[in-house]
């Protein structure tokens, strides 16, 4: 079974510049005509909305837990509960959806998604204490969100200011402060800290890291909650709709603050504050793109890699085990985060997209690779939202005039497709529907 | 109980082979299950004859040629007959749903079985003779029509080297009875007791040793068995590899070991020597094989180097391990290429290069996987599974007889685990491929035949008197050569064996036909 | 002659701009001596951002602030001198391009108006809000 590749739209005029001669040429053509990377089909369209859709419950998780570590946590010598977030968390109004937020352009409500609700009292098995459903691990894997964490705050260096700031005397500060008044009555954490102190800073940052995720996604779940109503109302006519959706989101939210405050006693401990101006955009969004889609490790348990034989690479920038190279395949072995994260996904699965994954492959059996392979199809689309848009707030409109404006424009998505040339990236996959 | 039970162990295989080409619909599934029938029937028969010894069958049938239809069990053959209709059995399952032309398939690999059978239960070496040259219609045919690309070479070497060895051992026997001082005569008995002169029991000796190693086979007339293996289709490899090579097995410990004793003796070193020879040759050629099939046969040379190993051996211990290890290769290899069938069916091939990551959780075939992991274990000698008390028993009968052949088939068998470490990492550990790995999961009834042999692997590793039991008195009898600190100085030394010869000589009259 | 800010009070087509500095508290600052040297989008230049953009940014003014000072430069710098180096670094922090001479192109903004010379600093009126990046 061959679906058609969508065809590049043509060119009703003579084109201003000549066809690029990139390899992923057609790709780069459909952006310049206002595309995604990922072709625009019908089921492409069902297959990502559907995921934003589950991704965004346990999201709606994921941000609430995140602060919650970030803030209330904190450096909790033994945080065995910190993944029951408390009441105050989970009633937590999201920022950008519900009548008070500041921001009133996506539906939703402020309150936890009622579907997540619904899962995290009962769970795959039934109702029965929180604990028990942690320790049966039925329940959303906050630990797929952690390994986002860490690969922000291990790549670190991504483009924004915010770990720089990590760097500052001025965070420093703000750390000693923060440490001494949550250890204040904990002799031995303070003496600890006297001779470590590098270590329970080093504990801070990775922290600020959790509060800027947690704040990213905030933003994010009700934003692929929106495209799913949107959808389920008819309203997408195809991919670059859902794209051009994305693009404004990332427009619209660019401006919110990234911060880190801690609340120690009832006492908020502004260790990041909002006045130092990191946004949305380039201190979480273009580090959480960079680091997660593109880079992250390389998982324990799938493959062996040889870094001596140069199987790994010696520039953390070319590190590439993101989503969009990953081989989706070996999910559902163990120990590997996607696997958690399709998981999560798994459980609140769209019905339509339940019925595509039972006519495909091996049914239900193996639900969870499809659904990866979807993931990665909606990731591609998420990551050309971010390619378009830096494109219009760096360089010039699609239907500019000026040949060197298209010129520039064109460079800028061939070196964006660059990073696609390596054999790894499932680039050339995801431009066929029988890739599943 | 009565003998014609003995005929009904070849009646319905023979009744199988001549009717199934005259059902009137070709529905592969039916007659499958037809096939399987009449094996399953045989494996009852087989069972009922184990709980209550028939007697013996005497029918005279060309007796002026000294040919008769003398059928009989005993603690030798009777293991031999339920391995046989077992394997016939779940040889028959494995074979695939659309199995093309399934009316001459299962009527051939029906025929097969009645061939062996034949020879198992005969009590008469020209009746032996004639089933033997009997299974190599059918499994030539079998390999020739429904192997891969090579069978047609594949073919025509696994008759040649088949007639050879037909032809072999029809001079053999033939001279056995001319020469026999006693008078003519081919029934066992009277061979036991034959009078022949020394040079003639090596003239003997040396063709029997021909015909039964190239069935075997054995380094160096083991030429046909890689390329047969690797072209037959997989229930013919499973009945070839588990119960038809059985017939040389077979033959050296009755002809050779029994009816030969001392010629035997005297050439044994020799013949321990090809066995530890088969044993290095093969593991090494196993770990350099690129293809599973390929890899598996030299698997199956060596483990057939210990075999004879321990036949030449000769003290009862060895030819309990002889006994124990004919059955106990005859589980695995089957077992072996039964999850090689469904790896090929599923994945298309069953080059090493080719395939990696199948014991992917959701994209790969993890069950099949498995089985296949517990069989290279069984295979390498993992204790609690069958591989471990025949090998066991084999290296602890042959020791004291041939030291330096034995510990060279101990390193041997060291390769074992070897490639089947390096098989499963490369077949089963690694990246799945995207692009090739669409095929859906083995549906129970296609694994129902692997995890019957599975399950029994492990059974008889848990309890390995279901290897020995059968023929402790029989093999006893057979020895050769003592081994008088094994069983002269009581139960010390021998209840610490795990093979546990003890335990056995309670158990083996219960098992054994009286 | 009047300050940066009177300048492009009179002018009419920078009330966006005029609120936004006003919202970030940089008002004061670009009353001071400086010299500066600002690149002002027009209004259209604002409601050309996708909406919310803006709102989100009112509602935050280090955010804002921190937009609108890479919007400016210390010193005053004609379009002679500009022209002269491809890059210069903005009070935000982050370097910005002067991409084209001719026209005059700032970042991948296209100069309306050039060398408005103020009290305080030079203005250059530009067609898009221009992001660090």
């Amino acid at each position: 079974m061959t679906t058609p590749i969508a065809p590049v739209a043509e060119p009703t005029t003579t084109p201003l510049i000549p066809p690029s001669q990139h390899r992923w040429a057609e790709v780069i053509h459909r952006l310049e005509a206002g595309g995604s990377m990922l072709p625009d089909t019908p089921e492409n369209l069902m297959q990502i909305i559907g995921i934003y859709k589950a991704y965004a419950v346990p999201m709606d998780f994921y941000w609430r837990d995140l602060l919650y570590i970030a803030e209330q946590v904190f450096l909790d010598p033994l945080p065995a509960f910190k993944y029951f977030p408390s009441q105050e968390y989970l009633d937590l109004p999201n920022s950008y959806a519900g009548d008070q937020s500041q921001l009133r352009i996506w539906r939703g409500g402020e309150k936890a998604h009622p579907e997540l609700l619904e899962f995290m009292a009962k769970g795959e098995t039934t109702q029965m204490p929180k604990l028990l459903h942690h320790l049966w691990h039925d329940r959303i894997n906050m630990e797929f969100a952690e390994a986002c964490m860490q690969a922000m705050l291990w790549h670190q260096n991504m483009g924004g200011r915010f770990n720089d700031y990590l760097a500052s005397d001025a965070y420093r500060n703000n750390a000693d402060r923060a440490i001494k008044a949550y250890f204040k009555r904990n002799p031995v954490m303070l003496g600890l800290y006297k001779l470590f102190p590098e270590m329970f800073l080093e504990k801070v940052k990775q922290l600020s890291y959790t509060a800027n995720l947690g704040l990213f996604w905030e933003v994010m779940a009700p934003v692929f909650f929106e495209m799913s109503d949107i959808y389920d109302e008819g309203g997408f006519k195809g991919v670059p709709d859902a794209m051009d959706f994305l693009v404004n989101g990332i427009f619209a939210v660019a401006g919110r603050p990234i911060y880190h405050h801690a609340f120690i006693d009832g006492e908020c401990f502004e260790i990041i504050p909002k006045s130092e101006g990191f946004t949305w955009l380039y201190e979480a969004a273009l580090p959480y793109v960079e680091a997660v889609f593109y880079r992250t490790s390389p998982f324990r348990g799938t493959k062996s890699y040889n870094a001596q034989a140069g199987q790994v690479p010696a520039d953390q920038a070319d590190f590439h085990y993101g989503i969009l190279y990953a081989d989706v395949f070996p999910v559902g072995s163990a120990g590997i985060p996607p696997t958690l994260l399709m998981q999560d996904m798994l459980h609140f699965l769209p019905s339509y997209l339940k019925e595509l994954y039972r006519k495909h492959e091996r049914g239900e059996e193996d639900q969870l690779i499809q659904l990866g392979v979807t993931f990665q199809r909606s990731m591609y689309n998420v990551t050309s939202a971010v390619i378009q848009a830096l494109r219009a707030a760096l360089l010039y409109p699609l239907d500019d005039t000026d040949p060197e404006h298209l010129l520039a424009n064109r460079r800028f998505f061939e070196a964006q497709m660059d990073r696609f040339l390596r054999p790894e990236a499932r680039l050339g996959a995801i431009q066929s529907q029988d890739y599943r | 109980m009565a003998p014609s039970f003995l005929l009904l162990l070849l009646l319905l295989p023979l009744a199988g082979t001549l009717l199934l080409p005259l059902l009137p619909g070709a529905d592969p599934v039916r007659v499958r299950s037809l096939a399987a029938l009449a094996a399953a029937g045989q494996l009852l028969v087989g069972l009922l004859c184990w709980r209550q010894a028939p007697a013996d069958l005497h029918l005279p049938w060309v007796p002026k040629l000294g040919l008769e239809l003398e059928l009989g069990l005993d603690g030798l053959s009777l293991p031999l007959v339920l391995l046989t209709a077992l394997l016939t059995l779940v040889a028959i399952l494995s074979a695939p749903a659309d199995q093309s032309r399934p009316r001459l398939f299962f009527s051939l690999m029906l025929a097969t079985n009645l061939g062996v059978m034949g020879a198992f239960l005969a009590r008469n070496a020209l009746l032996f003779v004639l089933a033997f040259e009997l299974v190599l219609i059918p499994t030539t045919l079998l390999v020739a029509i429904w192997g891969r690309e090579r069978r047609a070479g594949a073919a025509i070497r696994f008759l040649l080297f088949g007639a050879v060895s037909g032809l072999s051992l029809l001079a053999g026997v033939l001279a056995f009875g001319w020469l026999n001082a006693k008078g003519l005569g081919f029934g066992f008995d009277d061979l036991a007791q034959a009078d022949l002169s020394p040079s003639a029991q090596r003239w003997i000796l040396a063709l029997l040793l021909l015909g039964f190693g190239l069935k075997l086979p054995i380094v160096p007339l083991h030429g046909w068995q890689p390329l047969t293996y690797g072209q037959a289709p997989t229930p013919v490899v499973m009945l070839l590899g588990g119960a038809v090579s059985k017939l040389g097995a077979y033959g050296l410990l009755r002809f050779g070991v029994g009816f030969l004793p001392d010629t035997w003796a005297a050439w044994s070193p020799w013949i321990a020597a090809a066995g530890a020879l088969s044993a290095v040759y093969g593991a090494l050629n196993a770990i350099a094989q690129s293809d599973i099939r390929r890899l598996m046969a030299y698997s199956s040379l060596g483990h057939m180097g210990l075999l004879v190993l321990a036949l030449a051996a000769a003290t009862p211990l060895s030819l309990q391990g002889a006994v124990a290890q004919i059955l106990a290769h005859g589980l695995i290899v089957a077992l072996l290429f039964a999850c090689v069938g469904l790896i090929e069916r599923r994945t298309g091939t069953t080059s090493i290069p080719e395939l990696s990551g199948l014991l992917n959780p959701l994209r790969g075939l993890p069950f099949t996987l498995g089985m296949l992991l517990l069989a290279l274990m069984a295979a390498a000698g993992i204790p609690g599974l069958a591989g471990f008390p025949a090998e066991l028993l084999v290296f602890e009968g042959s020791w004291t007889v041939f030291p330096r052949a034995t510990l060279v088939s101990l390193i041997a068998s060291g390769f074992t685990a070897v490639y089947a470490v390096r098989l499963f990492n490369r077949v089963g550990f690694g990246r799945l491929d995207n692009d090739r790995a669409h095929w859906q999961s083995t549906r129970w009834s296609e694994r129902a035949p692997a995890l019957l042999l599975t399950l029994l692997v492990i059974g008889a590793g848990l309890w390995p008197t279901a290897l020995t039991g059968w023929s402790e008195a029989t093999t006893r009898s057979l020895a050769l050569r003592s081994q008088p600190f094994l069983y002269a100085s009581a139960p010390l030394t021998t209840a610490a064996l795990t093979a546990t010869p003890l335990t056995t000589v309670a158990v083996a009259p219960e098992l054994l036909p009286s | 002659m009047a300050t940066i800010l009177e300048t492009a009070q009179a002018a009419g087509c920078f009330s966006t701009l005029l609120t936004a500095v006003e919202v970030a508290g940089l008002r004061s600052a670009l009353e001071g001596p400086g010299p500066f040297t600002v690149f002002a989008p027009v209004d259209d230049a604002f409601a050309a951002l996708p909406p919310g953009t803006v709102q989100t940014l009112v509602d935050n003014p280090p955010q804002l602030a921190r937009i609108l000072k890479y919007h400016v430069l210390s010193g005053a710098c004609l379009r002679a001198d500009l022209t002269t180096q491809p890059e210069w670094t903005s009070l935000e922090g982050a370097p910005v391009a002067i991409r084209r001479s001719e026209p005059f192109e700032v970042k991948n903004s296209t100069v309306v108006q050039a060398d408005i010379v103020c009290d305080n600093g030079i203005v250059h009126v530009i067609n898009r809000v221009i992001l660090p990046g």
